[in-house]
């Protein structure tokens, strides 16, 4: 059994703001955390690792600072963890991110098959929710996104059904492996990581992964110039303006039917108190 | 699954004393852990803060090469006494002081210690942050064995532990090292703010040339309403550190809250202008170990020594504690490496800890200001009636009235006076003067 699991170190949004003149996050000095959907998904590896054994590998892009997410991880309970970072990778865009993750992953399941790959719901900063899957489409593995519970996973039948949250409630769906999930939190609670892990961790070095070792990346795909996002303008938006209340109690029912019917004529949004 | 974990040593607490012990045991061979209950090492220490080079210096000799974290190095030191409306100055500023390393820098210990504990890394000993140790572990004849962690499998053993836990010792108290928790008499809590503020404001108000001068004031008398107790303003690279400190049972006799007294202090006409446009940046509040030389826990048992704040050791007057941590932390280190080549961890052997600290000025000063926080206990209104004693002389000495100046000596005279009598005064001076010289 084989997960790779994708993690982002990601700025404590507690923490963050807005610059107001350029609308970009103020990144400096804010401390850093491992996305808070991604420690789930490898908790969610870690206990399938611990039912069936095998290995949990976690791999991330990002700046030299993001090994610090990945120790994080082996005190958690993963067994490796790849680290891509190379100044050409910077300012990524989804389908730059996903190219990167999807052909590492390539690499890595040439040495070692893979049966799962995990990822996060979103990222808290970027909140696109598109990396996970931008990597199953280019993988062409199956997708089960926004994933709240594993139900069974058979690693020899190569089988799994798994619950996910769509907006009108639960689906379960059954899936063969290897395929890539994207998590909520639901679908593992972290438990406290035991103390032989702090230590195993405490003198890991994670691998280092640049763009031409160990293994080459296409550069036009990567970066900057494989990101044909363009951020036009970013904003906060105005604050809603509260709708207005009309009470039955004040107006009578008739006055406050009628006045809303014509608030609701002009577009406003009305709530109509009935309490008498 | 559970694995045993044995290492040499065991050190509880990344603070400076923990750090040296566990940096000086790793150097010479020995497998140590360190367990920090902080996110990082440093992330819940707090400070004045003024670090002393010489014991940085004396764990690891080429410290500089290896670019601390300093702030500013100092250059300029001394006392303010305030009154309500004044301040009477007295500072020491020097080209002395000038040369690198300097003797003292400003520091942040959120910064600091993460690099000290860094150096401890390289030097070989395994750093676990976010685990707190709950209790030591010993054998039925008390022997201390290892340490019970907060983390599932979570024993580790070892044939010494040094306790650097700060000063909130539960764990020195659990194994009856020391009798009491620490009365609200022997413990200052001191709460500080870092506001952040333009380096050429700093150094504007300061006087200060460049980032390579700095300036650390201890401000007594109205900063703390006259309560015995000491503010500070510490100056940093883009930021002041700026602080009170009195007795807990001052807060708790006066019914005073810590950040109102901080807040008055920084609205006092003297201190506002140097604070001004800053932003607060950073709060915090710390517990500062009064206990005195006679009232200190036991520093060494079968398997087992305490060192730094844990075991009190802080020199109040000088606000010294980072040295006197950091030297008690390498002693015992230097003691328990010794107690592995001679294969003893009994407490007759691990006492030499305690005599090398004898012979150093760790407890040498300890010993001669044993009766400080007696003094400050008997004599509450010390501080108050001569800081404004003396704002009131300065004010009729820099004064002109058009009366002879023998009669302007004569008022000043009676100015004391009226506040202390003459017994008084001369009683105030005999005690000051046991409690300085031990
Ligand atoms: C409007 C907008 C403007 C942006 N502008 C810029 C910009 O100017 N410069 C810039 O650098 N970035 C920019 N970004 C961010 C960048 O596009 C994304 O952060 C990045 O591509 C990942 O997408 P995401 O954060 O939306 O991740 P999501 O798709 O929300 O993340 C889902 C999951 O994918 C995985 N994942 C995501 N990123 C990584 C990673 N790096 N390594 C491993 N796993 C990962 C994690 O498992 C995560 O939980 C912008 C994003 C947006 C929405
Ligand atoms: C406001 C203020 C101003 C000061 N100014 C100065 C100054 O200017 N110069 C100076 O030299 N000294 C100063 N001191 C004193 C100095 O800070 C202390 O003497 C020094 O920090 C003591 O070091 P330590 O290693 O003994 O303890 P600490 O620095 O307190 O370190 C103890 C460590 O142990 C950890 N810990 C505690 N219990 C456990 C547990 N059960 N498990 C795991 N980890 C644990 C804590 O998280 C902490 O990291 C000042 C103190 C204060 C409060």
């Amino acid at each position: 059994m084989h997960s790779v699991v994708a993690i982002k170190q990601v700025p404590d949004t507690t923490n963050v703001r807005i610059n107001p003149e350029t609308g970009t996050l103020i990144r400096d000095g804010v401390p850093t955390i491992i996305n808070p959907y991604d420690i789930h998904a490898v908790e969610m590896a870690v206990r399938l690792k611990e039912q069936f054994g095998g290995t949990v590998t976690v791999i991330t892009m990002g700046p030299p600072k993001a090994a610090e997410a990945l120790i994080e991880c082996v005190e958690q309970g993963a067994d490796r963890g790849i680290l891509i970072s190379d100044r050409r990778f910077g300012a990524a865009d989804t389908l730059a991110t996903s190219y990167v993750l999807a052909h590492a992953i390539e690499a890595i399941r040439a040495e070692h098959p893979v049966d799962l790959l995990l990822f996060g719901k979103q990222a808290i900063d970027g909140d696109t929710g598109q990396v996970g899957p931008g990597v199953a489409t280019r993988l062409n593995v199956p997708l089960v996104s926004y994933a709240i519970a594993v139900e069974s996973f058979d690693p020899v039948k190569r089988r799994a059904v798994i619950h996910r949250k769509i907006e009108q409630g639960v689906e379960v769906v059954e899936v063969s492996l290897p395929l890539l999930m994207t998590v909520e939190k639901e679908i593992a609670p972290v438990k406290r990581a035991p103390l032989s892990n702090m230590i195993k961790a405490a003198t890991y070095k994670p691998e280092m992964w640049s763009a031409d070792t160990p293994v080459q990346f296409d550069i036009t795909q990567v970066g900057i110039k494989g990101s044909p996002t363009i951020v036009g303008k970013a904003f906060t938006p105005p604050p809603r303006e509260a709708g207005a209340i009309l009470s039955v109690a004040e107006k009578g029912l008739r006055d406050a039917v009628a006045q809303a019917l014509t608030m609701i004529g002009q577009a406003h949004v009305v709530t109509v108190d009935l309490h008498v | 699954m559970a694995t045993k974990h044995t290492f040499d040593a065991i050190v509880v607490g990344g603070g400076p004393a923990g750090t040296a012990a566990a940096l000086t045991m790793a150097r010479s061979g020995l497998k140590t852990i360190l367990i920090e209950r902080g996110n990082f090492v440093g992330a819940k220490n707090f400070f004045g803060g003024v670090m002393y080079t010489h014991a940085i210096a004396d764990l690891l000799p080429d410290f500089w090469e290896r670019t601390p974290p300093f702030e500013r190095p100092l250059t300029e030191q001394g006392y303010w006494m305030l009154a309500p409306d004044s301040v009477v100055r007295m500072t020491h500023k020097s080209e002395h002081y000038k040369h690198e390393p300097a003797d003292a820098y400003t520091v942040l210990r959120a910064q600091f210690d993460p690099w000290l504990a860094e150096q401890a890394s390289k030097a070989g000993a395994l750093v676990v942050t976010r685990t707190a140790v709950l209790r030591v572990l010993q054998d039925s004849k008390g022997k201390v064995i290892g340490v019970r962690t907060d983390r599932p499998d979570g024993d580790v053993y070892a044939p010494i532990v040094i306790i650097a836990e700060g000063v909130n010792n539960l764990l020195t108290q659990r194994l009856g090292l020391i009798k009491n928790d620490l009365p609200p008499r022997f413990v200052a809590l001191a709460v500080k703010e870092y506001i952040s503020l333009p380096a050429k404001d700093i150094q504007a108000r300061f006087g200060l040339t460049g980032a390579n001068e700095g300036a650390a004031i201890d401000i007594f008398g109205d900063a703390t309403m006259g309560l015995p107790g000491t503010a500070f303003l510490y100056t940093d690279k883009a930021g002041i550190s700026i602080g009170v400190g009195m007795l807990l049972d001052e807060f708790i006799q006066h019914k005073l809250r810590p950040y109102e007294v901080l807040a008055r202090f920084k609205n006092h006409p003297v201190i506002q202008p140097y604070l001004e446009g800053g932003k607060p940046f950073e709060y915090g509040a710390h517990l500062i170990p009064e206990t005195g030389y006679d009232r200190m826990p036991k520093l060494a048992a079968d398997g087992v020594m305490v060192a730094g704040d844990a075991a009190g050791m802080v020199d109040a007057l000088h606000r010294e504690g980072t040295n006197l941590a950091m030297t008690a932390g390498r002693m015992a280190g230097l003691t328990a490496i010794k107690a592995h080549q001679a294969g003893d961890f009994s407490a007759t052997f691990l006492n030499q800890y305690r005599q090398d600290l004898e012979n150093s000025f760790v407890l040498k000063d300890m010993k001669q200001y044993r009766r400080m926080t007696d003094f400050l206990d008997t004599t509450p209104h010390f501080m108050g009636t001569y800081a404004n004693f003396l704002n009131d002389v300065a004010l009729r000495y820099f004064t002109a009235h058009g009366i002879p100046k023998r009669d302007m000596e004569r008022q000043i005279v009676g100015m004391l006076q009226e506040r202390r009598s003459f017994f008084g005064v001369a009683q105030d001076m005999v005690k000051l003067l046991r409690a300085m010289r031990g």
